[in-house]
């Protein structure tokens, strides 16, 4: 979409403040730094905005982004910022509108197991207030402390419990949507069933903000499980421990979360944080997490999974039943990504799906291409959604040229194995945004691709609405 | 050789609440699980069994529910275990308690080795190590940070100290606690837990101890809370802002007035 942007006059800016106050714009470049980036590489993605506007009400929303309309200035919306694909840059400039300030709750309707919140909230923050009611919101991201509901959403954010749970789309009941034009519309309810007119509701949902803004939600939320056990299941190679896992899913036992990690992802995690865990020999470890209403009933699929471990190659199946524990294990878990970020900022960090059947053909894949081109692959991530965060690690002793030109290659020929092979997807929780914009184009048909722009000139005709993600 | 460990039974951090009216710790509801410090005990107690071996038992005191981690233990690698239980102990401070679980210990002899956590997490208080001690009359090591030997009776190692690290040499059997830098404790294992499963645990009440009736539970306890309180904290602080040259001068000659005035200057201290 080729648009000439407007520039934001002092006029654009008084209009702004009138709307917003002058306590929400920002217009320092020392505090608009905060905006530019996300958590992909800042020196390769990030860029400044114009301005940031920190509305508190859904209406300044909507006016704000009529004076974008009016005036065709670039719109970028923000939620915490803890985007791994580059979704909240303001790549053209313009006005970032950052939900921060739009994080109350707006009803806890126990008898419908409905939360209704402003996209800002922090989504622990959010389980957190539903604990004492002993309901929660299944949607679990990992960056859990940081991330905010709206961009849960905005990325359809699936996380460590998806196995079971799903991802955060499935408990999207009703969203309020902010249009381009600055109109607020209301899209789905708290129905269980809706097939009146076309589905726009998630359509908006996993659209990354190119759509529109959600400006608060109303999710669907279960009862807490009253039981959670956690297996760390070490192997000899990483095949052993990937083939146990369509094992484990025809079991009638379904997990809460299936985690891999292979072998450098566990040392680099587990050196990072000083922990001493098993990892001699180890080629790879899975991470299951089991939950319920009874606790003798997770005991005994604990048992089962693991004496299945047992029987497919496992080394040992260590358990966790108490928090203190689980957090121990869980923590190795989340902190790879940190971990291999110190061991090598430069990297490429992906998100490759595939059916899970097919989760064992990617590792010789990464093997290959590991070797062809000399970087470390080290791999961990959901694979009991066969959803894989394979990290592109560029070899310290390579130059940046050398890097900025294997890089493309390497990332092209993932993604063709990867879609046209196994019939997976470039990313299946982190989004496309800048980073992943390409390689869309490259691996989708002409014609899904034709319909991708189609409905992005249908609703964003203007192009304001954070441009220069998704779509070239 | 034979390693006893006693452990405690704490209520999950996570899962803390307080009452508002007596400023105590709520315990019924609570998940209860082995006081973090004591898995370092068990670790240490393992690592001696895994390096010379050893015969690994583990006790704790407390309701039917403490079966839950002795359990655990035992699936990270102990051999056997104990439960103390009684109603004549509920209540016990920590005098009572040392008092009974030395009566176990007595019960479980030979013991070479009593290994304990530096001290629980909820009461904090560190004393039932050394009153176990006490009860039994063995030397006691506290704060253990290394076992570098244990031959011919005799445990060699390395104590945290304020300083840094005291070599000890101490005859056996003895009571030591141990810290966190004895090593992180390993994890329960399914073989552990199956094995914990089947494994029928011991329940020994203050008749079978022949506990003297007069030192158990609440009335047993000379301990009497007389006030739970939250200490004031009160900070006189006076920001001092600087911003070039001039005002750095001027904000550190206020801030050694500040300091003067306060007491806090050494003499020969000088205004700059």
């Amino acid at each position: 979409m080729s648009v000439t942007y407007g520039s934001l006059t002092p006029e654009i800016v008084e209009q702004l403040i009138h709307i917003v106050s002058r306590k929400n714009v920002i217009m320092t470049s020392e505090r608009m730094e905060h905006y530019s980036h996300d958590e992909t590489n800042a020196e390769e993605y990030a860029h400044m905005p114009d301005i940031v506007v920190t509305p508190e009400r859904t209406q300044q929303i909507a006016d704000v982004m009529k004076i974008a309309s009016r005036y065709t200035i670039p719109v970028t919306p923000r939620g915490a910022g803890s985007g791994l694909s580059g979704g909240a840059i303001p790549v053209y400039g313009g006005i970032v509108i950052s939900l921060e300030k739009m994080n109350r709750i707006l009803e806890i309707d126990e008898k419908n197991l409905t939360v209704s919140a402003e996209a800002g909230i922090i989504t622990n923050e959010l389980n957190e207030r539903l604990k004492s009611r002993n309901l929660f919101f299944a949607g679990y991201p990992m960056s859990l402390e940081t991330c905010v509901l709206g961009g849960n959403i905005a990325e359809n954010a699936g996380g460590g419990k998806a196995v079971k749970y799903g991802v955060t789309g499935r408990y999207v009941m009703e969203l309020e949507v902010v249009t381009p034009a600055g109109d607020i519309v209301h899209l789905g309810g708290k129905v269980s069933k809706d097939v009146s007119g076309y589905d726009l509701k998630n359509l908006y949902i996993g659209s990354e903000g190119t759509l529109g803004i959600v400006s608060s939600a109303t999710i669907r939320l279960l009862g807490l499980p009253q039981s959670t056990s956690d297996l760390l299941v070490p192997f000899r190679t990483p095949q052993e421990a990937i083939s146990v896992v369509p094992l484990i899913m025809k079991m009638g036992i379904i997990p809460t979360s299936i985690e891999f990690m292979d072998a450098s992802s566990v040392q680099m995690s587990c050196s990072n944080l000083n922990e001493s865990l098993p990892i001699e020999g180890v080629g790879a470890m899975l991470l299951i997490e089991l939950d319920g209403s009874r606790e003798a009933q997770v005991e005994q699929d604990l048992i089962t999974v693991g004496e299945l471990c047992e029987t497919h190659g496992a080394m040992e199946v260590y358990i966790a039943e108490d928090a203190h524990t689980r957090e121990r294990i869980w923590s190795v878990r989340r902190n790879i990504a940190e971990a291999i970020k110190v061991y090598s900022p430069i990297q490429s960090l992906e998100d490759i799906v595939v059916p899970i059947a097919s989760i064992p053909d990617v590792l010789p894949e990464l093997e290959r291409l590991s070797q062809r081109y000399d970087v470390s692959i080290p791999c961990y991530g959901h694979a009991g959604d066969g959803n894989l965060h394979a990290t592109i690690v560029k070899n310290p002793a390579s130059s940046m040229e050398h890097w900025h030109e294997i890089e493309p290659q390497i990332l092209s020929e993932l993604y063709r194995f990867i879609v046209g092979e196994l019939k997976g997807k470039i990313s299946g929780e982190h989004g496309i945004g800048l980073k992943r914009k390409a390689f869309l184009k490259e691996t989708s048909s002409s014609e899904e691709y034709a319909l991708f722009k189609a409905i992005k000139q249908a609703l964003d005709p203007h192009g304001i609405m954070n441009p220069g993600k998704i779509l070239i | 050789m034979h390693i006893v460990v006693p452990i405690k039974q704490v209520p999950e951090t996570s899962d803390v609440h307080m009452d508002a009216l007596t400023g105590t710790m709520i315990r019924s509801g609570n998940t209860a699980i082995i006081n973090p410090l004591d898995l370092y005990a068990i670790e240490s107690a393992l690592k001696l069994k895994d390096r010379i071996g050893a015969t690994v038992s583990v006790l704790t005191m407390g309701p039917t529910s403490a079966v839950k981690v002795l359990k655990e233990a035992m699936a990270m690698g102990c051999d056997a275990a104990v439960h103390l239980s009684d109603r004549k102990f509920a209540g016990a401070d920590t005098w009572s308690t040392s008092y009974v679980l030395s009566l176990a210990i007595r019960n479980l002899s030979p013991v070479d080795l009593i290994m304990t956590g530096e001290r629980a997490t909820d009461g904090d208080t560190g004393q039932v190590t050394p009153e176990v001690a006490s009860w039994l009359d063995l030397p006691l090591v506290s704060f253990l940070s290394s076992i570098s030997t244990v031959q011919d009776g005799i445990l060699e190692g390395e104590r945290l100290i304020e300083e840094g690290y005291q070599k000890i040499r101490c005859l056996l059997p003895a009571v030591v606690s141990v810290v966190k830098e004895v090593g992180e404790p390993r994890l329960p294992t399914l073989r552990g837990k199956k094995r914990a499963m089947t494994y029928d645990i011991p329940v020994w009440t203050a008749d079978e101890l022949k506990a003297e009736e007069s030192f158990l539970g609440l009335k047993g306890s000379p301990t009497r809370v007389v006030r739970i309180g939250t200490p004031s904290v009160i900070r006189d602080a006076t920001v001092v802002q600087a911003s070039g040259e001039y005002s750095l001068k001027s904000a550190v000659s206020q801030l050694l007035d500040f300091l003067d005035e306060k007491g806090l200057l050494t003499e020969g201290g000088t205004h700059a």
